[in-house]
């Protein structure tokens, strides 16, 4: 076995009373994909952000190469050969992609060796891109090329990649992990895969090590580990829920629950709740909801499935009262509503949990009793005065029903976990007794239990009548939770599916962009 | 109630040393500056403490100067609660009083003098009301138009006094009647309280009750709750509900609504002997919003550092026996403000390294923002 | 009455004097502006740019007028602003105090404090005599604009080009711009981006000063700093970026409109026309004010202007 690239030695990093990592070692190895896979809050990116220099450790040790070092700053990391490609962040929009890969390197700045260079690096992995474009312009798949290109020019010995697939295609994923395999085993350098996703973890590495709470639970050689054993060390238990299947994106791989899809039920004697005619948006001369119809029946879980910006995000927010659509209507129980128009939709009865609940579902400097009750404030108040008492009666119930832990009524919103700012969201939209709910990347970021929880909270949100439409990239929660499927391309709808018809492959092609019906070989996703 | 724990009074102890600290410094700075320039720096902080309240019937007087920095203030609250940066207060003071003036000098009678008032209000409103309608319809940060909305009203107030039928004294009998405005009459007067041998107007009471009114509203209203969750967070905001533009635009003309009614009460308080002139203004706009950035945004805070700024503006007139300028007090407020603004910073980076935030709950004010979506 | 009209416009575009002091006007807002733009690329919407102008304006008179030395003054001018840009970038980018109350209390201290030592020490200076370039300066109308100003004017010249080629042709300005735009992004790249905002506003605080420098030196004064000197020419200068929609070439056409109406202001009466005078001097603050407003929606500012950065709050 090959002397570690980089070896980080009991490791413990502590936020107050949380211990984020608690004496921890990894060590990766060049020629090797090596999965860091746990549940999101395992530690797992307090880990990534400690090797990249974001964050300073408590306790431990780093050496790269042999040598103990201390990694300040991000430059220092890179300086030392560590490169990682990140998740949404390091992209800057209004620069060309040249000059974004540029960022933060200290080499001579010259414009057109650098582009060479760009044009050169993005050849050599068969990542084609033009160095010349504007990064606002490119798909999130394409930014993600950049963000590859950017961190493969320094030559990095060590490459760490932080849940890279949440932006992809199923099938520019394995190009992404075939692109990976090269680097590894031509160049020999020593990658990080960094996922909360097992079968992904399971297909593309070598070694595995699986954090829970902050801890080491397991390490194992990739080829001999079994799905169901690493799904019980990541959560700590026995994983047979469909739903807990679905969380860590393995239905395939676990459980016989899995294979049982929900029954199908006709919804068609129910009444059209929502309707979305033939919406159209269009911002900075680009279509991002193209001539878009939704219908959604009451009691009935319609999924819109699609890989990150395809107009996922401005559909919640037309549906969020935030922007007027330029064309088509939006109609609830009956009523056409106007849309961009100040709590419109709130008031005709939608009830959303936001993709990004900081952008617009909270307020974090304000308390949770206030965040229950944004929106109906009048609710706790007489002649416009807000009585506390009264307010602080209400939040407590409400906290006490959607199981709200960490903190009383009166701490800010801003101090409460992910996973119970999301409940307080849920329970503030649930009690305003919505005809509609739409949930936006609900369970993103979250823990598997409180997966389960949501997931639980969303069918008995629908069997209790409510019209709910789940948005979201994550295909196995889809498949988990829908009882019809709408796949969204470019702001179009690519195909309409009942969950009986569905399978993941089917899905898979339609969000490559292949419409249903047309011949699957045509090729996904044109990069240029 | 729990106790609070150790870690929490340690805090405390230490920002309060901060606090003396750096109020100390700034002290200190400005007691050298006056020394190397060649003052007697004793001298000046005797005549300070003299004219504010140690001389007979001073205090009374700083309460009544007092009182427009108070009532400026609240008004700077009113629009950061909503997330804006009115920093127009100068211009829209002159304003106000300017209004104020055309309407006190044409009523008489028992109503001229709430009339007076609510032109003032109105007027104030009016001026901060062009910042609103730049911000929201042109996307013009209110920065920029509040702060070149002074300098047109220092100048277009002052083009009022020269013409009779506008604001400029009309009795052809008055020998010297260069841009100065008609003396209100008694009717249109504010009345005075005298005790313990010093007076002062019954607006004093007045805009402390203000305080707690504004106080009230901010933190135990509907009104006061839609406002803050504007100014915290534009797209919630918009989602449940709060026209953001409305709102906005409202929040932005009431504080420029309260910097008028400060004109109107200097002026029917008799802070210019009951007339309007140029330069009315004199810098009550400008310290009335330091008060509010001091006060970090607290209504009733805004009481007593009033009262400390007035301190300044009274005390500065007994300094010319010392032979020291008064523009030192300027350099003395700034310093200040400067000092007391440093500790709370310090503590919220010192609290940033013990604990990361989880979100994002560090700040306690609202994140200003002049981007427009 | 018409007529009359007509031939005001006649004589205004027929001066001389209307052109030379439009071009020294702009000049000076155009040493503050250009700061403005690199410190407002870069996410700080930096109100103290007055008082950077007013330090430089006072610093630099009383440099002048106790050693006689034009450069050594235009030195100590922006050293001035060097310093106010410091404070402020301490007290923004380090401790994250909101930049407008920290602009705005620098502005109120530099002016009482230039208005305190200038009662103190009084600065008696001269105007810099003009540089007259022979030949090109008898060419009608613009001749003494271009060619006929005091030398410090001049610095303006190679000033554009410096800024432009700093911020679209280095790795700092690639830096800056990222971290205008997107601090997030570009402090996972490795960039400091506080370190950048704040040498920007350091970089704002040379010009400005200068620019305050070069106001009371190679403009209109023949007594020396006075308080109503700078008078707001700063905020005109920030006026004119946002006019300018964050280019570099309508922030400088920005700078020339606005210097076109203080010099209209100056010129009026010496050409023989009355006008209010108080009129006359809103008359530049309104036209920043009017087409600002008629040009700002339709750009795009940098995207985090005016937002603190602090890692972890995204």
């Amino acid at each position: 076995m090959p002397a570690p690239a980089v070896r980080l030695s009991s490791i413990t990093k502590r936020y107050g009373p949380v211990t984020a990592c608690a004496d921890v070692d990894l060590e990766l190895v060049p020629g090797e994909i090596h999965g860091v896979l746990g549940e999101n809050g395992a530690g797992k990116s307090t880990l990534m952000k400690i090797l990249i220099g974001l964050v300073q450790p408590d306790e431990g040790t780093i050496a790269v190469a042999g040598n103990e070092t201390v990694i300040h700053d991000p430059q220092t990391a890179a300086d030392l050969g560590v490169g990682m490609v990140h998740q949404h962040l390091s992209l800057v929009e209004s620069l060309t992609v040249w000059e974004n890969v540029l960022l933060g390197d200290h080499r001579r700045f010259d414009r057109r060796a650098a582009r060479d260079q760009v044009a050169a690096t993005a050849e050599h992995y068969g990542l084609g891109i033009d160095p010349d474009s504007q990064v606002s312009d490119l798909s999130a798949g394409l930014r993600q090329r950049v963000e590859l290109i950017k961190c493969l020019r320094r030559d990095p010995r060590i490459l760490i990649l932080d849940e890279p697939t949440s932006v992809l295609t199923p099938a520019e994923s394995e190009q992404l992990f075939a692109t990976l395999r090269d680097v590894v085993a031509r160049e020999q350098r020593a990658v990080a895969l960094v996922s909360h996703k097992l079968a992904e973890v399971l297909h593309a590495t070598d070694t595995v090590t699986i954090m829970r709470q902050g801890r080491v639970v397991e390490r194992a050689r990739t080829s001999g580990a079994t799905p169901s054993s690493l799904a019980r060390a990541m959560v700590g238990r026995e994983v047979s829920l469909r739903t807990s299947a679905a969380a860590l994106g393995a239905t395939d791989e676990l459980g016989d629950a899995a294979t049982s899809p929900v029954a199908a039920r006709s919804f068609d004697d129910r009444p059209e709740v929502l309707r979305i005619d033939s919406a159209r948006l269009v911002r900075g001369g680009v279509t991002v909801l193209d001539n878009l119809s939704i219908r959604v029946r009451a009691g009935e879980i319609v999924g819109v499935a699609g890989v990150e910006g395809n107009g996922q995000r401005e559909l919640g927010d037309v549906l969020s009262s935030l922007i007027a659509l330029d064309d088509g209507s939006v109609t609830v129980d009956g009523t056409v509503v106007r849309t961009g128009r100040a709590g419109a939709m709130a008031r005709a009865g939608v009830a959303i949990i936001p993709e990004d609940r900081h952008d617009s579902g909270c307020v974090l400097t304000m308390s949770i009793a206030d965040n229950l009750l944004l929106d109906r404030i009048d609710s706790v108040a007489r002649g416009g005065l807000i009585s506390r008492s009264e307010q602080r009666r209400v939040a407590l119930e409400l906290m006490r029903e959607f199981e709200v832990q960490g903190a009383g009524p009166d701490s800010l919103f801003g101090s409460l976990s992910g996973g119970n700012q999301q409940r307080v969201v849920l329970a503030r939209e649930m009690s305003s007794k919505p005809k509609v709910l739409v949930a936006a990347q609900p369970t993103r970021g979250l823990d598997v239990g409180a997966i389960e929880y949501m997931s639980s909270r969303l069918r008995a949100a629908a069997e209790s009548g409510i019209a709910v439409l789940l948005v979201s990239t994550e295909l196995e929660e889809i498949l988990d939770l829908s009882d019809r499927i709408i796949v969204l391309t470019r702001g179009k709808v690519m195909g309409e599916l009942q969950r009986s018809e569905a399978t993941s492959e089917l899905l898979g092609l339609l969000l490559g962009g292949i419409a249903a019906g047309t011949d699957p070989t045509g090729g996904a996703h044109d990069p240029s | 109630m729990t106790r609070p724990d150790q870690a929490t009074v340690r805090n405390a102890v230490w920002l309060l040393g901060l606090y003396v600290l750096s109020v100390t410094v700034a002290l200190v700075l400005s007691a050298l500056l006056i020394s190397i320039t060649g003052g007697p720096w004793r001298g000046v902080l005797n005549a300070l403490l003299d004219g504010a309240i140690r001389k007979p019937g001073r205090w009374g007087d700083t309460l009544a100067e007092a009182t427009p920095l108070l009532i400026v203030s609240l008004g700077a609250i009113v629009s950061a609660r909503a997330g804006l940066v009115n920093i127009g207060q100068e211009g829209q003071l002159a304003v106000g009083a300017a209004t104020a003036t055309y309407v006190a000098t044409h009523l008489s009678g028992p109503l001229a003098i709430a009339g007076a008032v609510l032109a003032g209000f109105v007027g104030g409103a009016l001026w901060a009301g062009i910042a609103a309608l730049l911000k929201y319809w042109r996307k013009v940060p209110e920065v920029i138009t509040t702060l070149l909305l002074v300098f047109i009203a220092s100048q277009g107030t002052g083009y009022l006094l020269t013409r009779t039928f506008l604001l400029l004294d009309d009795d052809p009998n008055k020998p010297n009647r260069v841009q100065t405005s008609a003396q209100l009459d008694e009717s249109t007067r504010i009345g005075y309280i005298r005790i313990f041998g010093n007076e002062f107007p019954w607006s004093v009471v007045a805009a402390v009750v203000l305080a707690i009114a504004v106080s009230v509203v901010l933190h135990r209203t509907t009104w006061g709750f839609r406002l803050t969750v504007l100014g915290r967070n534009a797209r919630t905001a918009q989602r449940i509900g709060v026209p953001v533009v409305i709102a906005g635009a409202t929040a932005l003309a009431l504080s420029g609504a309260f910097a008028g009614l400060a004109g109107a009460v200097m002026l029917t308080a008799g802070t210019a002997n009951y007339r309007f002139t140029p330069g009315f203004a004199n810098n009550v706009g400008w310290e009335g919003l330091l008060v509010a950035l001091v006060a970090r945004n607290r209504p009733l805070a805004c009481i007593p550092i009033a009262f400390v700024f007035a301190a300044l503006r009274t005390g500065s007139g007994f300094l010319a026996a010392t032979g020291v300028e008064r523009s030192i007090v300027d350099v003395v407020r700034s310093l200040l403000v400067l000092a007391l603004l440093v500790p709370p910073a310090v503590a919220v980076m010192r609290q940033r390294r013990v604990t990361p935030p989880p979100a994002a709950a560090a700040a306690d004010e609202p994140v200003v923002s002049v981007v427009v979506a | 009455m018409i007529a009359s009209a007509l031939g005001a416009v006649g004589d205004i575009l027929g001066a001389d004097a209307m052109y030379n002091s439009a071009m020294r006007f702009a000049i000076v807002l155009a040493f503050a502006a250009i700061g403005e733009w690199v410190a407002e690329r870069s996410g700080t919407l930096n109100i103290s740019l007055e008082a950077m102008m007013i330090g430089g304006a006072y610093t630099a008179s009383i440099t002048w007028s106790s050693t006689d030395n034009v450069p050594l003054a235009l030195l100590a001018g922006m050293f001035a602003g060097l310093l106010v840009s410091l404070v402020q970038a301490h007290l923004s980018h380090q401790l994250a105090i909101d930049q407008f109350v920290v602009g705005l209390t620098l502005n109120i201290f530099v002016l009482g404090l230039a208005l305190f030592l200038d009662s103190r020490w009084e600065a008696v200076t001269q105007v810099v005599q003009p540089t007259r370039i022979p030949g090109l300066v008898d060419i009608p109308l613009v001749g003494e604009a271009f060619f006929g100003q005091p030398w410090p004017m001049y610095l303006v010249v190679p000033l554009v080009p410096l800024a432009w080629w700093l911020m679209f042709r280095t790795r700092w300005g690639l830096e800056l711009r990222s971290v205008g735009d997107s601090p997030q992004a570009a402090d996972v790249s490795g960039i400091h981006v506080n370190r950048r905002r704040r040498q920007a506003i350091m970089f704002a605080g040379l010009t400005s000063g200068l620019g305050g420098g070069v106001l009371v030196l190679g403009q209109i004064s023949i007594a020396g700093y006075e308080s109503g000197h700078v008078g707001l020419k700063g905020i005109i200068a920030i006026a004119a970026v946002i006019f300018g929609g964050w280019t570099l070439r309508g922030t400088i056409l920005g700078c020339l409109l606005f210097g076109y109406f203080f010099a209209l202001q100056q010129t009026l009466p010496v050409l023989g026309y009355r006008m209010n005078a108080q009129l006359a001097a809103t008359l530049p603050y309104l036209v920043a004010l009017v087409f600002t407003a008629v040009f700002a929606a339709r750009t795009r500012q940098p995207r985090a202007l005016a937002q603190p950065f602090v890692r972890g709050l995204a």
